[in-house]
Order: C-alpha cells, then sequence, then structure tokens
C-alpha cells in the first residue's frame, strides 16, 4: 500500500456514515423506541407518585414526606456506600464490586453502641466502639478482595457472616432498647432548619460522599477502575488502593447509618440487617436509572432509596397490603433493570 | 532533519537488554536505538520480544540485564512513573478506555485538573476539545461519551491522553491501526507525521509491513530476543503540498527484504497458487440489510471458491459478516446454503446448516480463554467425542486434538496448554482447528491475520486453500488488501453499507483496489447493488 | 518437578483440603463425640438441603451467572407439595413432581428475565427474590407456618426414612451429586455450559445454542434446589415460609470455596461438596464443643472468613506468576 490513492476521508468527528434514506423511518421509529425504553423506569416511577398522590392526599403533605425522608435515611446511606464499591468495582455483581456486608456491620455497630449505652458508657466512648466495629469490618473486607484476592460477592458474604454472629454474641440475641438518650431521641425526632434530622445526614452523607466519588480526582480514578480495570492500570493507577479504599468508604456509610439506625429503632433487635440489605441492593441499582449515563452513582442511589421508600408508603396510605409491598419492590427493580438491558442491546 | 542511526542525539537508547521468563529467554542482548524526531519501526513474528523491550521500556517488566538511555540521560530504575516523567508515551493496541466515560474524562484520566471546588471540568473539556481539534484534526464533543464513538474516534482519545500534557517526547505505537479501516489509518499517519515534525519521536511497532514501509525513517527488526538488524528505509519527502511522501518507493522489496530478515529465511511464495475450480453454490446472499449499517447486500459463493470481502471502517463489512453468522439481526433479505434457506437467528443455527465462522476478535469471540487447547479444539463438535448420551469421551477428545495441533502445528504441541499461553498465529490455528473435521460447506474468516506473524500467516493462507480445494466455499472478510488479492479468487467491495463492486482477483492492482474501497472510483462499477 | 516446587503446588490447589483436615483433627479432639458414626452420618444428613441447593447453585455459578432467589425455589417446591396432598389429595409421589416442576417455573421466570429480557442474573433473581417472598406471605397471612400432620408416611420418609440402612436424605443427596457430577464434569453438556460461563460470546461463536443453555441451567437448579424443599416439609411435617433464604449465603460459600479449590477457579461439583462439608462440619464441631449459641455464630463467621482467606492465599506463592505475553 505505497501508492495510496488520496481518499475522501470523512471528518473523524462527524457520526457514523448514515446508511441509505429508505431506512430513515425505521432510524426514527428507533430512536422513539430507545427514548421510551431508557426513560420507561422514570415515566412509571412519576405516573406511580402521581396516581398516590391522587389516591391519598396525605401522600404529598410535607408531613408525610417529612416521615418518608426520616423512614429512608439508613437505606440511602447504605446505598451510598454500595454505589462507591460497585463503582470501584464494575457493576458485574459475581466477579466485580458488590459490598453484601456494609448492613449488617452497621447493625454490629448499632448492637455494640445500645449495648454499651445501657451499659452506662458515656455516648462518645459508645459512639467510637460501634465506628470502630463498622470501620474494621470495612478494612477486612478489603484486606480479604485486594490482598488475598477473594471475589469481593464471597470476601463480604463471609465477614456479612462474621458481622452478624458477632453482635448477636455481643448483645446476647435479644432486643436492647435505649430510651432515656437525649442525642438518640434527638436523632430520631428532631427537625433542624424545618427538616428531620436523618435527612440532613442523609444530605451530609450524599455531599460529603457523593463529592469524594464524582467530584474529586480520586473519585473519578476510582470510578475508571471499576470501569476498565485494565486501562487504569495502563494510565499509572493502581486499582488496588482505589478497591480497598472503596470497602472503607462504604464501611464509613456503614458508620453513619449506624447513628440513625440506633434511633430510629431506639436501640436494636436483631434480624433487621436483612431487610436493610435487600433494600440497599434495591436502591442502589434503582438508582442507576436516575443517572444519564444509565450507571451506579452516589446520587441516583440516594434518589432510588427515597424512591422506594416513597412507593412503599403511598402504597401503605393506600391501604394496599403490607405483604404486596415485597411484591411491587420486585417488579419495579425488574422494570429498572430490564429497561437498561433493553436499552443496551438497542444501542448496539 | 537528519535521522540517521550515527546522529549524536538520540531519543531512546536501549542497550544489551536480556529478560528471561521460566523456560523462555525472551530477551537476549537486545538492542533498541531512536534518533530523535525519526519515526522507528519494530516488527518481529510473534515471540520475537518486541512487546518485551516494549514492556521493559514501559517499567512493566523489570530487565535481567543492559541499561536504558531517555534523551541521553540514562534510567537507573525503569517504573510506569519515571519513564513517563521523562516524556515517554504509549499508545496501547487495546483503546483501554472506560465505555461510560466522556472523552474529557478519557483524555485526562488519571492525569485530572484541579480546581478550587474539585475537578476542573470545564477548563479539561476546552482543552481536550482543543487538542482533539487543533493537533488530531477532530472535531468532537468534550461531553460525548466512548461509547457513542466510532473506534477511529475512539483511537484518537487514546492518542490525546498520552499526548495533552504537552510533555511527550517519545510516543510508542502498538499496531496502532489494527482497529482502524484504511482511510482512517491515512489520517492517523498525518498525524503521526504531525508529532515527528513537531520534535516528538516515534516508535511504531506493527504486523504491517506496507506501513512500516510507508512511514518509518528506519526499522528495526527483531527475531529470537535479538535485534537483527536495522534497515534505513531512506528519508520522507516533503512534497509541493506539504503532504510528505514517502521515499521508499520500492516498498514491496524493502518488506521483502524485512520479511527475511525476521523470518530468518526467504518466503518466496507467502500465498499459495489459486486451485480454483468453482464447483456449484454454497452460500447465496439474497437481499440482506440490517436497516443500519448495511443495505441490500447480495451475492454468491460457490465450492472451491474463495470469496474477498473488503471495504474500511464503516463500510460495514463487520455487520453484514455477523448477520451471516446470525449473530446481528436482519431486516430484510434471505440467506441459503447449499440450496437449503436458513434462518438468521444465532450462529447455533448458522453451524448446524454448514457455516461456521472464524471471528475477527479471536480473544473474545473466537477462544475460551482459559480453557485447554484440547477443550477448545473440541467445544463446537463435543458430540464427536462423546456417547449419545453426551457423556465427554475424554480420551478420544484428547486423541482428535493432538491430531489436529500435529497438522497444525500448533506450538507447543501439547493439547493440554491453556489457549491463553499461546502466541497469536498459535490461537488462530486453534480456532481454524476447530472447524476442519466438519463437513462444513461454507467458512466464513473474518481477519484470520490480524496480529499474526508471518511464518504463521502464510501457514494460515495455505490451509485456507486447502478448505477451497476441498469442495468448500470460503469468504475471507478482511482489509488487509494485499492479503485479499492474494489469496481471493474474486473480492466484494463494500462502501457505506453497500457492496459496490464485485471483480476477479487475476488483473486485479492493489491502487486499483484501494480505490474502490474508498469510494474514489465509482463510476463503471458492476456492482450488485441497485 | 522438584519436591519443593511438587509441594507448593499441591498446596495451592489443596490448600483447602488441608484447611478442611486441620478443622477436622481439631475438632476430633475437642470433643468425643465429633468422631462417633452416628454425628457423622447427622453432618452429612443435616446438610443434604444445602448440599442440593449448592449444587444448583453450582450450574448456575459455572454458566457464569447468579441465583438469588434458590431459596423461593425451595420454599414454593415444599410448599406446593403440601399444598397438593393437603387440598388436592394428590398422591405424595405426584406431589413430589408437583413440587419439582413448580420449582423449574421459578427457575423459568428467571430465564425469562436473564434470557429473554437480558437482565442480569444478580437483579433478576433479586426481583425473583422479592416477589416470590411476598407472594409467600400474602398466601401464608404474613408468614404463619403451614403445618400437615396428617402427612403420608411415604412422603414423610423421605426425611426420616433408610433404606439398606442409609438414611433416605444421604441418599437422595447422593443421587442428586452423582447426576450433577455427571453432567457438570463428565458430559459435553457441562463443557458447554462451562464454556459458556468463561466466554458466553466464543461460546456463542463455537455454535453452542448460548441462549438454550442458558435457560436449562436455571430451570434445573430452581428445580434440584426444590427437591431440598420437599426434604424440608417432609422433615418437619409443616412448611415455614421464607425459611429458603437461610440456604442462599452458605450455598453461594459452598460454591465459592469449591472454586477456589480449582485449578482454574471454575465452581466444580467436587468442590462444592468439600464447601458444604466444611461448614456443616465447623458449625456441628462448634456445637459439640458446647459454647455459647451465638458465640458460636460469631466464631462460625470467623472460621469462615478465616479459612477461605487461608486456601486461597495459598494460590499466591511463587511459580504460578503469569507466564510472558
Amino acid at each position: 500500500m505505497t501508492a495510496v490513492a488520496p481518499a475522501p476521508a470523512p471528518p473523524s468527528g462527524s457520526p457514523p456514515p448514515p446508511s441509505g434514506s429508505a431506512d430513515m423511518a425505521a432510524q426514527v421509529a428507533r430512536r422513539v423506541l430507545y427514548f421510551a425504553i431508557s426513560r420507561g423506569p422514570l415515566v412509571v416511577f412519576a405516573a406511580l407518585l402521581v396516581y398516590l398522590s391522587l389516591e391519598s392526599e396525605f401522600f404529598l403533605e410535607w408531613r408525610n414526606i417529612k416521615s418518608i425522608l426520616r423512614q429512608s435515611a439508613p437505606d440511602a446511606i447504605l446505598a451510598s456506600g454500595l454505589a462507591v464499591v460497585v463503582m470501584a468495582g464494575g457493576d458485574d455483581v459475581v466477579v466485580g464490586g458488590i459490598d453484601i456486608s456494609i448492613p449488617a456491620a452497621a447493625t454490629m455497630g448499632v448492637g455494640l453502641i445500645a449495648d454499651q449505652l445501657v451499659g452506662g458508657t458515656p455516648l462518645f466512648w459508645a459512639y467510637l466502639l460501634g465506628a470502630l466495629a463498622i470501620l474494621g469490618v470495612g478494612v477486612v473486607n478489603a484486606f480479604l478482595v485486594v490482598y488475598v484476592k477473594l471475589t469481593p460477592l464471597l470476601a463480604t458474604l463471609a465477614t456479612l457472616v462474621a458481622s452478624v454472629g458477632m453482635y448477636k454474641w455481643a448483645i446476647n440475641n435479644r432486643r436492647i432498647t435505649v430510651l432515656e438518650n437525649d442525642f438518640v431521641n434527638e436523632v430520631r425526632d428532631g427537625d433542624f432548619l424545618g427538616l428531620p434530622i436523618p435527612a440532613l445526614i442523609t444530605l451530609g452523607t450524599l455531599v460529603l460522599v457523593g463529592g469524594i466519588a464524582h467530584r474529586t480526582r480520586f473519585g473519578i480514578r476510582m470510578q475508571a477502575v471499576g470501569g476498565n480495570r485494565s486501562a487504569a492500570e495502563i494510565a499509572g493507577l493502581r486499582p488496588g488502593g482505589y478497591v480497598a479504599a472503596s470497602f472503607i468508604l462504604a464501611s464509613f456509610c456503614g458508620v453513619i447509618a449506624s447513628i440513625v439506625l440506633i434511633s430510629r429503632g431506639s436501640g436494636i433487635s436483631p434480624g433487621i440487617e436483612e431487610r436493610l440489605l435487600v433494600d440497599m441492593v434495591l436502591a442502589t441499582f434503582v438508582g442507576a436509572a436516575f443517572s444519564p449515563r444509565r450507571v451506579v452513582t452516589v446520587p441516583g442511589a440516594v434518589a432510588g432509596a427515597i424512591l422506594v421508600k416513597a412507593l412503599g408508603n403511598g402504597f401503605q396510605l393506600i391501604q394496599v397490603d403490607l405483604f404486596q409491598i415485597g411484591m411491587i419492590k420486585g417488579v419495579l427493580i425488574l422494570v429498572v433493570v430490564a429497561s437498561s438491558a433493553l436499552v443496551g442491546r438497542l444501542r448496539q | 532533519m537528519a535521522t540517521t542511526a550515527d546522529s549524536n542525539s538520540n531519543a531512546l537508547v536501549m542497550s544489551d537488554i536480556s529478560k528471561a521468563f521460566p523456560g523462555v529467554q525472551a530477551l537476549d542482548n537486545a538492542n533498541l536505538v531512536v534518533a530523535d524526531r525519526e519515526i522507528h519501526g519494530l516488527v518481529g513474528e510473534n515471540g520475537a520480544g518486541k512487546s518485551t523491550i516494549i514492556k521493559v521500556l514501559a517499567g512493566i517488566y523489570e530487565a535481567d540485564h543492559g541499561s536504558v538511555w531517555v534523551a541521553n540521560e540514562q534510567l537507573e530504575q525503569l517504573t510506569p512513573q519515571s519513564v513517563h516523567e521523562r516524556g515517554v508515551r504509549f499508545i496501547h493496541q487495546e483503546l483501554s478506555l472506560v465505555p461510560y466515560f466522556n472523552v474529557t474524562e478519557s483524555v485526562f484520566m488519571a492525569q485530572e485538573k484541579q480546581g478550587v471546588f474539585g475537578l476542573a471540568t470545564r477548563k479539561m473539556r476546552r482543552q481536550a476539545e482543543d487538542f482533539l481539534a487543533n493537533i488530531l484534526g477532530a472535531e468532537i464533543d468534550g461531553r460525548t461519551l466512548i461509547r457513542d464513538l466510532t473506534v477511529a474516534q475512539q483511537k484518537l482519545v487514546q492518542i490525546a491522553r498520552a499526548l495533552i500534557d504537552g510533555q511527550a517526547r517519545l510516543v510508542v505505537f502498538d499496531e496502532p491501526t489494527a482497529v482502524l479501516g484504511a482511510a482512517d489509518i491515512n489520517t492517523l499517519f498525518g498525524n503521526i507525521r504531525e508529532l515527528r515534525n513537531s520534535g516528538i519521536s516515534i516508535v511504531y511497532v506493527s504486523h504491517y509491513l506496507s506501513e512500516i514501509t510507508e512511514i518509518c525513517n528506519r526499522v528495526t527488526v527483531f527475531r529470537n530476543g535479538v535485534d537483527v538488524d536495522t534497515i534505513h528505509l531512506g528519508e520522507e519527502q516533503v512534497n509541493g503540498a506539504g503532504n510528505v511522501v514517502s521515499g521508499a518507493a520500492n516498498g514491496s522489496v524493502r518488506q521483502a527484504e524485512i520479511i527475511k530478515l525476521m523470518v530468518g529465511r526467504e518466503i518466496t511464495d507467502m500465498y499459495p497458487e489459486s486451485q480454483a475450480t468453482p464447483a456449484n453454490t454454497v452460500l447465496e446472499v439474497d437481499g440482506l440489510s440490517d436497516g443500519i449499517r448495511f443495505v441490500d447486500a447480495s451475492f454468491s459463493v460457490r465450492a472451491g471458491e474463495i470469496v474477498g470481502l473488503t471495504g474500511i471502517i464503516g463500510s460495514g463489512r463487520e455487520a453484514l459478516v455477523d448477520s451471516i453468522y446470525g449473530q446481528r439481526r436482519v431486516s430484510k433479505g434471505t440467506l441459503a446454503v447449499a440450496g437449503k434457506p436458513i434462518k438468521l437467528r444465532s450462529p447455533a443455527q448458522a453451524v448446524s446448516a454448514g457455516l461456521v465462522l472464524v471471528p475477527r476478535d479471536r480473544r473474545n469471540d473466537g477462544l475460551v480463554l482459559d480453557m485447554s487447547v484440547a477443550d477448545n479444539v473440541n467445544v463446537a463438535t463435543l458430540e464427536m467425542v462423546s456417547s449419545k448420551l453426551g457423556w465427554h469421551r475424554r480420551q478420544q477428545a484428547a486423541q482428535r486434538a493432538d491430531q489436529l495441533v500435529e497438522q497444525l502445528d500448533v506450538r507447543p504441541r501439547r493439547s493440554d496448554t491453556i489457549v491463553r499461553f499461546l502466541s497469536g498465529g498459535n490461537q488462530q490455528k486453534v480456532v481454524l482447528a476447530r472447524w476442519l473435521t466438519t463437513d462444513s460447506k461454507v467458512f466464513v474468516l473474518d481477519q484470520p491475520t490480524t496480529g499474526v506473524d508471518v511464518g504463521a500467516r502464510s501457514e494460515i493462507y495455505a490451509l485456507v486453500a486447502q478448505l477451497a480445494a476441498g469442495g468448500a466455499g470460503v469468504l475471507m472478510s478482511s482489509n488487509d488488501l494485499a492479503e485479499v488479492l492474494g489469496i481471493c479468487d474474486r473480492v466484494l467491495v463494500m462502501v457505506r453499507g453497500r457492496i459496490v463492486a464485485e471483480r476477479e482477483t487475476s488483473g486485479l492492482a492493489l491502487d486499483e483496489l484501494v480505490a474502490l474501497t474508498t469510494g474514489s472510483a465509482l463510476e463503471g462499477v458492476e456492482g450488485v447493488a441497485s | 518437578m522438584s519436591g519443593r516446587a511438587f509441594g507448593l503446588t499441591f498446596l495451592s490447589r489443596y490448600g483447602f483440603l488441608v484447611v478442611f483436615l486441620g478443622f477436622f483433627i481439631f475438632f476430633a479432639t475437642q470433643s468425643d463425640a465429633f468422631l462417633n458414626t452416628s454425628n457423622l452420618v447427622n453432618i452429612l444428613e443435616g446438610n443434604t438441603i444445602l448440599l442440593v441447593a449448592a449444587l444448583g447453585m453450582t450450574l448456575v455459578v459455572a454458566s457464569g451467572g447468579i441465583d438469588l432467589s434458590i431459596g423461593i425455589a425451595i420454599d414454593f417446591g415444599g410448599w406446593l407439595a403440601i399444598v397438593a396432598m393437603m387440598d388436592h389429595d394428590v398422591a405424595w409421589p405426584l406431589a413430589i413432581v408437583v413440587g419439582v416442576i413448580v420449582g423449574a417455573a421459578v427457575g423459568a421466570f428467571n430465564s425469562f428475565l436473564i434470557v429473554w429480557l437480558g437482565v442480569s442474573p444478580f437483579l433478576a433473581t433479586l426481583g425473583t427474590f422479592f416477589i416470590g417472598g411476598s407472594i409467600q406471605q400474602i398466601y401464608t397471612s404474613g408468614g404463619g407456618q403451614v403445618p400437615f400432620r396428617q402427612m403420608p408416611t411415604g412422603y414423610q420418609e423421605l426425611a426420616t426414612g433408610e433404606t439398606w440402612g442409609i438414611p433416605n436424605e444421604i441418599l437422595i443427596g447422593a443421587v442428586v451429586l452423582f447426576v450433577f457430577y455427571v453432567l457438570l464434569e463428565r458430559s459435553i453438556y457441562g463443557k458447554r455450559i462451562h464454556a459458556i460461563g468463561l466466554q458466553p460470546s466464543a461460546a456463542a461463536v463455537a455454535g453452542i445454542n448460548v441462549r438454550a443453555y442458558l435457560w436449562m441451567t436455571f430451570v434445573v437448579a430452581s428445580a434440584t434446589a426444590s427437591v431440598g424443599g420437599i426434604i424440608s416439609t417432609a422433615g418437619l411435617r409443616q412448611f415455614t415460609p421464607l425459611a429458603g433464604f437461610s440456604y442462599l449465603l452458605d450455598a453461594i460459600a459452598a460454591v465459592f470455596i469449591g472454586a477456589s479449590m480449582h485449578p482454574q477457579q471454575r465452581p466444580n461439583v467436587g468442590g462444592t461438596l468439600v464447601g458444604v462439608l466444611f461448614l456443616g462440619m465447623v458449625s456441628n464441631g462448634l456445637n459439640l464443643m458446647g459454647l455459647d449459641f451465638n458465640f458460636r455464630d460469631a466464631l462460625e463467621g470467623l472460621v469462615l472468613v478465616g479459612a477461605i482467606a487461608l486456601a486461597v492465599s495459598q494460590r499466591r506463592l511463587p511459580g504460578r506468576v503469569g507466564s510472558p505475553a
């Protein structure tokens, strides 16, 4: 190919060459379909919210919205943590990033704090002990995944089992009620600037964790590691550090969640970690529907948590059977993920 | 701009580099000297050591022995960071991009700019867009997601990432054209020459010798871990229009010389003689469209015939091949194998109809990399090595694999080797071996020699000719035009989604074919497209 | 191969077996009751349901997926087998068939989501998990147990009876184990499933009907898990809603422990068996040591973390570094 005829090279910036005009109609139809499917979940959510607000006047009352925000705080905070791990590890949950131990770790922290508070330990030391225990789980996760090279699912599964066992042992598998503690009660019932304190804590988490993950050099590199590990390595990043940091950041979210959780339950009742786990995963992946790139993000996870809680709350208000709410959640997640799967297929 | 070996200032000197892996002496006192402001080619068969020496330079492998100077300054320890600081940049063969990152994020990946409030997003976007437009000549919005770009654009983003900080002094291009079509390659070459003219030295690693002779000032040839020779390819001259034209007018002579150095022997005849005695039609494609990438493709392949299919990126060639094999939906048209129409829904249907594919993406689509050679050879035809109920007869499977490994000279000659550890050429032989003893009627070979060294390449050509001689029809999709002319009896040319020309290859000149693929010779085409 | 190299290869491959044996010996020294035949039989019997569920999971993970709804299949299989007998007077052998078919239907729903809609297995089966759990709550008034006192003896004996002096549970487990071994490790179908799990696109290009195989893996996995549910209801003479969930995490753990023993980290039937036995042994051994119930749970978790870490870290030994590119 030494004497190459001057080729009419199309400017590299132009879109891929259009095919025949005969297929214009097909392409327009495709665009419409693409839009419908890609925005489908949001349309469904919006429609449900409108329906609920029409059915129940109370739904959109500020009092109820506050209660939704209050209830959704633990899920939103935990989901922020999971979102970070998913971003750093890639969204293939079998081999990529997943941390199913965060709720169990947070629950363990709650158990420890409650136990200490009831035992008369000063507030600060009780919370510090809880925080260290939760962060410890994050460190172990990071160690198992990055150093031992376990798949995250298995590693966090193991720490989940260990955390649950530890706290059940620590609190002797009984309910501990913390009633006479001003701080705990204030976090549960208090308002600040008109917003419930748990909602403010959620907002703080969103700003802090979301800021780190989406607005800093560290965060964008962490996303690069999750998006294409070999590319990140070639670019000179050390993926291990970012993955480890993601697990520790997730356990940090667990620490914050524990503060909200102990107040919400006025102590601890064993077994809450399972419900928290499924709601956290649900919120995180439903949240992908809110992201323009349709990937898991921290703001998306927070929005997902609030949305799931709002729908649950609304259906309860219009007296849908409590047991059917699980069904609604299931259908919800399927709507979101089926839409994103179909979008992926259409894009090809 | 004198760019000779004896010039005093060198951009890169690697001398007496040795590197051993368990059981392999990958580099044995190898040298590589790149002068200032030159485009220096690096060629060699797979396993000759060229990727190893690049990895030593990149700080990925630590050399057992030897020294490295960058810009006449010796580097005591090579780490990815230290070579980066000296202005050495690598454009790897893989695009290495995050699909859901946008252009700006990708260009600034791992070298983000921070402002007072976190990332300086707007500033980075402006810089990225300016760089792409001014240096690489591509207007791309910095907010476009990578997954929405063409492959050629993605390559530009990758290049921009390496160069955006303005510190680059030596840029290593590793097989940059593997993913590009002819027109994009020309643009890329223009970019590379621009870089050289602005004072950056280039190392250009490629299997495509035509590219080497076209763009490089000098070329170093590696064989068995040693640099056997460095050839001067002549000065480039700038013609009146400001375009650089290659001084190596006798490129093919030079290529023969390089090939001889690479393989240590002379390959007089790369391509086997055509023995086509075409019989009945085995593949009949009629009016195939997918509504997006290609329209109204009609052609046929007869038994004993090798038909080429070529076209630049964006011509719809790859999509057409995918559709023929049932990997991509079609909106219109029919396809018949040996007279029997088949529905295009899955590769499984194509295979059972007797139509098989050697895919272009060998590592992802061709092989199960973590399985053994034996498993990969047998995976498509497991019922041949099993009982009626499906009990896997391991011994029989191993025997069949051993035979094929022997027949195709796959190295190492062990069918229990994990395929991931084979070289490109040997991997490709494994993919071909899979279909050999089936009674498939149509073989679709999609870029069968990409990343395959010269020696294995001629073996693969011989094999393809053998298949055709044995009564199969072969459809060979390729962007290597010399290859198409060399091995095919007929060639179909696609431009912008249509088959615009169908020619006998005997008597067809290379530049004529180039003109056809780039759409610059559209008049007088006996095209089948209506 | 030198002795040292051999030792390292052995360790890297069988590291977990060494850990396993270590625990076995430890428990044997700690409690006299541990080595009793009846206790060892107890371990086998008590873990049949987990084994069956884990085998189904092995199949799914080998094909590159995961099944979080395995508990739903367990629940539904046992539940509807009981309902068939209780409310529709179906003969017990037929009731078993009903249970398995219902389990298969759960798998078919997963397949529909995964193969047809293209949803990722994790999220699809998570959806199934929510929906299945909700259905159980709705029809059992929030999770009330469904007792069946007049359960036919034949059905009951699935869990409590013996054949040739061997507990039926163990026999069922052995049969399922054997079938899965042949299917996944010795048949060409297993080869194809492994190929799909490793590289789906390459498997498709090789002419394997990937969609059909994925359909089958989820259906077979759920049907197999439902056998566990049937054994569970037979043993308890009642159906406990949402009980299947408790097997999910252990099943996943067993599969991944097993995979860690494979040279290429592949899920495999033998490894899964070792994983199940390990989990069962640790639980049983800690129990016999007379530890506090809650402390035992905590310790079990720690042992799981430690054992897996130890076994897998054996792989990071010299001599196993990747070969040159």
